[in-house]
């Protein structure tokens, strides 16, 4: 019989294995994080017009110097971050929302508000968040600073950023 | 990993989630489970277990997934393990026919998957061991452990749960292994087998939460409550081992389930399994664990509903000691009273934010305790309602408790269960239950006012001394007197007012109870209390709270009477009494109704003329004319001075001490006020009983000192007269004749009284007229009544026609 022979056979026998302790039975899981992208606004006037995303993030990874953070970011905030990460780190990075080229064409060409339409910055609003956490999960993303600089920074300071990597705090 | 995780997370949450995704997977599950089912028996049928086992394991595929919600998951649950009861019944029947293969416990451990591969384990292993082929203890620790091989929560608090209803029966419950086979177990070995399985399953359960967005925690939380039974299962499962006693509860159950519910700070799964425990388990180990018990209690997490887990326990021990109408069923040892009092202050002092409703639900269940198990000391129910005035007074010193919110209903709740345990008697030796009361604000204290009136009157209780009926005014002030708080309350206390009427009847049905049996000076004090406690309810409440005294009065004067052999004060104490009254009814005519003061005016000249006191006679005829004085005002209104005539005539008919002079100068008054009247018809009638006033009313003989009937035969025939000239003088034919014949009943009346001057001739004369006018009256329905009237007088007549005092009566058809 399988149970009583484990004492002749060290092979299966049972590993012997420590109780877990009460905060490890009972503490929330520490891979917690999510990230929201939400309340597009559209500012400026005219020609001058651009569009920005709240990104809010909570977690409870250590890698991360603050737990909740909320910062403002467009579009082209999102292709710099693509831009570092596939130069700097190993990851293949996932593609982001298009570009939109034909929507850019000059508003008096078309029917449409272009790329400030609701229902467009709605389809991009879910691409950009569907990005942002499949990057920010992956533990060789977590190690770069732009990542950091771009989650929890309030404003991207391009003269003073410097790449980098990100140990454990 | 963690990124794997916590994408799948989402991934799975988003895509499952639409009701009817969910329907649709659901189904889809269901309908596989069936088809391998069918495939599994068939084979079955075959004697091919192995081909069973396979199909087994695909059945129990489809257990694996995630996608589905927990009440989905349940149905599918519920179905798996239906069908896998056909495999287990299968094997033990193999087994009971001598056939069972011995190696399947190993051979089901090569299943691939790990949950198809735990649930044939446990179910082999529940055949083995009921044939006896495994060692029941090995196998039921083997079966527990690898069950950690699931950490998925909703699957494993699934499989978990199956193990727990597959060793249903197969927990060892001795104290020492059974001699005959090896390695059984004993009840240590099943308490550890459960109590392992229940911190995993709270393991599993409290980490379900996190599972998910944030958004959707308010979901998850609800789906966690649908599965609490599942975790309590193992609390009832210990509580059903026969071998646990109050020791083993003590030392060994009890610390191991309040260890992960302390620790687990979950407020969900902490209110549920204390509440669990208390249900599960009996009185007598939570009254050995008390302290332990409501320390654990304080340290539970700061949002869980304390409260109510208290009053649960409090209630529970309540109803424990008073099983079987007994109070000893708790040792004496245990204070319990000493010991609840203690810890809810700890625990109100521990919680700072605890909302002032739950404080006072606590002392309720406090004071329910102490007023059921101590019934007869009643400084325990005092120092309950004491404390908890003082917790008001800490709040804010002599403020109300503002009315409608939780913390007055609490309050009103609490001060109904005195009312409800004792009867009146006992509630005023709480001589801290005012302090409470008055905490509240009108609307309360007036719905506490009208519970506690009607449960002395539903109990019929009797309050017989002056000093327990001033106690009782105290509480029911808000009853009997303008309260400052009431504002809009007093706008809307006239007769009018519905809800007025029926609380100041009930203050009114509340006299009745005041009853000093055997002690009529008692009684007498009472009646002072009562009219110096209502003259201050102003005149709208004096209209009901008045004639009870009044006529309580009247009462007591005759129980003197009673007693005159032994009180010689009698007569003063009577004349007192109806001095009394005679300032009450006073006040009374101040409201626009004359009837009432007037009925009572009557009603006190007919008891003073029964009692006979010394003074009596001035005393009747005082109310008398106050009576007559009313009846004057009453001008404006006919029908009203018609019935006050009436009325008057009736009770001086009756009264039987005024002497000739009083009683002349009444009869004139009476028989001109009854011609003053406007109505011809009234007039009529009401002569017709002035003619009593003559004959059978009694007047005192001053030298006799007895009472004779009047028999004024003149004066009869006289108002009889007047009363026939007045009839003709009518011009409403029916009217006229009925009234006719009321005349000649009352003729016949006198003729049977053998009034001189009324003789046969007389009576036959007047038939003869009515008769006549009879053809007048119509035979439309309206005169149906007047024409039987008739003819009951002519049916009477002849009757008595063959009486020798009739002879010569003519009547005819």
């Amino acid at each position: 019989m399988a149970t009583i022979d484990a004492d002749n056979r060290r092979e299966i026998a049972r590993l012997p294995s420590r109780p877990i302790s009460l905060e490890d039975r009972y503490d929330p899981p520490a891979n917690f994080l999510e990230i929201e992208v939400l309340n597009p606004e559209t500012h400026g006037f005219g020609n001058k017009r651009y569009t920005d995303y709240e990104i809010r993030m909570r977690t409870n990874l250590p890698v991360f110097r603050l737990k909740e953070c909320s910062v403002r970011r467009r579009y082209s905030d999102f292709e710099w971050l693509r831009k570092e990460l596939e130069r700097d780190s190993k990851i293949v990075v996932p593609s982001l929302p298009s570009k939109a080229w034909q929507r850019q064409v000059p508003a008096f060409l078309r029917r449409d508000d272009g790329i400030f339409e609701d229902e467009f910055i709605e389809e991009r609003r879910k691409g950009l968040e569907q990005f942002i956490n499949k990057v920010a999960g992956h533990p060789l993303a977590q190690n770069e600073r732009s990542l950091h600089v771009f989650l929890q920074d309030t404003t991207i300071d391009h003269d003073k950023y410097v790449p980098g990597k990100v140990r454990n705090s | 990993m963690s990124m794997q995780k916590a994408v799948d997370n989402n991934r799975s949450s988003n895509a499952g989630l639409s009701m009817d995704n969910q329907e649709k997977l659901l189904a889809d599950a269901l309908q596989n489970v069936r088809q391998h089912a069918f495939a599994m028996k068939r084979v079955l049928d075959q004697q091919s277990v192995m081909e069973g086992l396979k199909h087994a394991a695909n059945m129990l595929g489809e257990l694996r997934t995630s996608l589905l919600s927990p009440k989905n998951y349940y149905e599918l649950h519920v179905v798996v393990v239906e069908e896998l009861h056909h495999l287990e019944l299968y094997l033990t029947d193999e087994f009971e026919h001598g056939r069972g293969s011995h190696d399947l416990y190993e051979v089901v451990q090569y299943a691939g998957n790990i949950v198809p591969r735990l649930y044939l384990l446990i179910t082999i292993g529940h055949v083995y061991i009921r044939a006896n082929e495994l060692p029941r203890r090995e196998v039921l620790r083997d079966l527990v452990e690898m069950c950690r091989g699931v950490q998925h929560p909703l699957r494993g608090l699934f499989l978990r749960n199956y193990l727990l209803q597959c060793v249903k029966s197969l927990l060892p419950d001795t104290e020492e292994e059974n001699q005959e086979a090896s390695k059984t177990g004993t009840i240590l070995d099943s308490l550890d087998f459960i109590l392992l399985n229940f911190s995993e399953m709270n393991k599993l359960w409290v980490r379900m939460q996190y599972q998910g967005h944030t958004r959707d925690l308010q979901r998850r939380e609800q789906e966690r409550r649908e599965l609490r039974i599942l975790v309590g299962t193992n609390l009832v499962r210990l509580s059903e081992l026969e071998c646990v006693n109050v020791e083993r509860y003590k030392t060994i159950v009890l610390p191991k389930i309040m260890e992960q519910v302390v620790s687990c700070r979950d407020s969900i799964a902490q209110e549920y399994l204390m509440e669990c425990i208390i249900q599960v388990f009996p009185d007598e180990y939570h009254l050995n664990t008390l302290n332990e018990f409501l320390k654990a209690c304080r340290e539970l997490s700061a949002s869980v509903n304390i409260r109510n887990i208290l009053i649960s326990l409090i209630d529970r021990l309540t109803a424990y000691s008073t099983r079987d109408g007994s109070q000893q069923n708790i040792p004496e040892n245990i204070q319990l009273f000493d010991i609840f009092s203690e810890q809810i202050a700890e625990v109100v002092k521990s919680r700072i934010n605890m909302p002032p409703e739950d404080i006072v639900a606590l002392q309720s269940a406090l004071l329910n305790l102490s007023l059921k198990c101590y019934r007869d000391q009643f400084e325990y129910g005092n120092k309950v309602l004491e404390n908890t005035r003082k917790i008001f007074d800490n709040i804010a010193l002599d403020t109300q408790v503002q009315t409608g919110t939780p913390a007055a209903k609490e309050l009103v709740k609490m001060l109904k269960i005195p009312i409800d345990c004792y009867d009146i008697l006992d509630v005023l030796k709480l001589n801290h239950y005012k302090l409470v009361l008055q905490l509240l604000s009108y609307r309360e204290r007036h719905t506490v006012c009208m519970y506690i009136i009607n449960s002395i009157l539903d109990k019929e209780t009797i309050i017989p001394t002056a000093e327990q009926v001033t106690q009782l005014f105290e509480l029911l002030l808000t009853l009997i007197i303008d309260q400052t708080d009431s504002a809009l309350e007093t706008s809307r206390q006239t007769i009018t007012n519905e809800d007025f009427v029926e609380e100041q009847n009930l203050v009114a049905r509340l006299y009745n109870n005041f009853q000093a049996p055997n002690d009529p000076d008692q009684q007498y004090h009472i009646i002072k209390i009562c009219q110096d406690t209502f003259k201050n309810g102003g005149l709208e409440r004096m209209r009901f709270t008045y004639p009870p005294i009044i006529m309580q009065a009247y009462a007591l004067t005759f129980r003197y009477k009673n007693i005159r052999e032994q009180d010689e004060k009698w007569e003063k104490k009577c004349q007192k009494l109806f001095q009394l009254c005679n300032q009450l009814i006073n006040t009374l005519t101040k409201l626009e109704t004359n009837d009432l003061p007037l009925r009572l005016y009557l009603q006190g000249a007919l008891a003073a003329s029964e009692i006979g006191s010394e003074n009596a006679e001035t005393i009747a005829y005082e109310f008398f004319s106050q009576a007559y004085t009313l009846y004057e005002e009453q001008a404006g209104d006919t029908r009203a001075q018609s019935a006050s005539l009436t009325l008057l005539i009736g009770t001086l008919e009756k009264v039987t001490c005024f002497a000739e002079e009083n009683h002349s100068t009444l009869r004139q008054s009476l028989t001109q006020a009854a011609t003053r009247l406007v109505k011809r018809p009234d007039q009529v009638r009401t002569l017709l009983l002035c003619t009593h006033l003559f004959w059978s009313a009694q007047r005192l003989n001053e030298s006799t000192q007895k009472s004779e009937q009047v028999h004024d035969n003149e004066k009869v025939l006289a108002c009889l007269k007047k009363a026939t000239k007045l009839t003709t003088q009518i011009m409403d034919q029916s009217v006229q004749v009925q009234l006719y014949n009321e005349l000649l009943n009352t003729y016949i009346y006198f003729f049977n009284q053998n009034l001189p001057d009324i003789d046969i001739t007389l009576l036959n004369s007047l038939i003869e007229k009515l008769q006549n006018e009879m053809s007048k009256i119509s035979s439309n329905e309206n005169d149906e009544f007047i024409r039987n009237q008739i003819q009951k007088t002519f049916d009477y007549l002849r009757q008595q026609s063959q009486l020798e005092k009739f002879q010569g009566l003519q009547i005819n058809n």
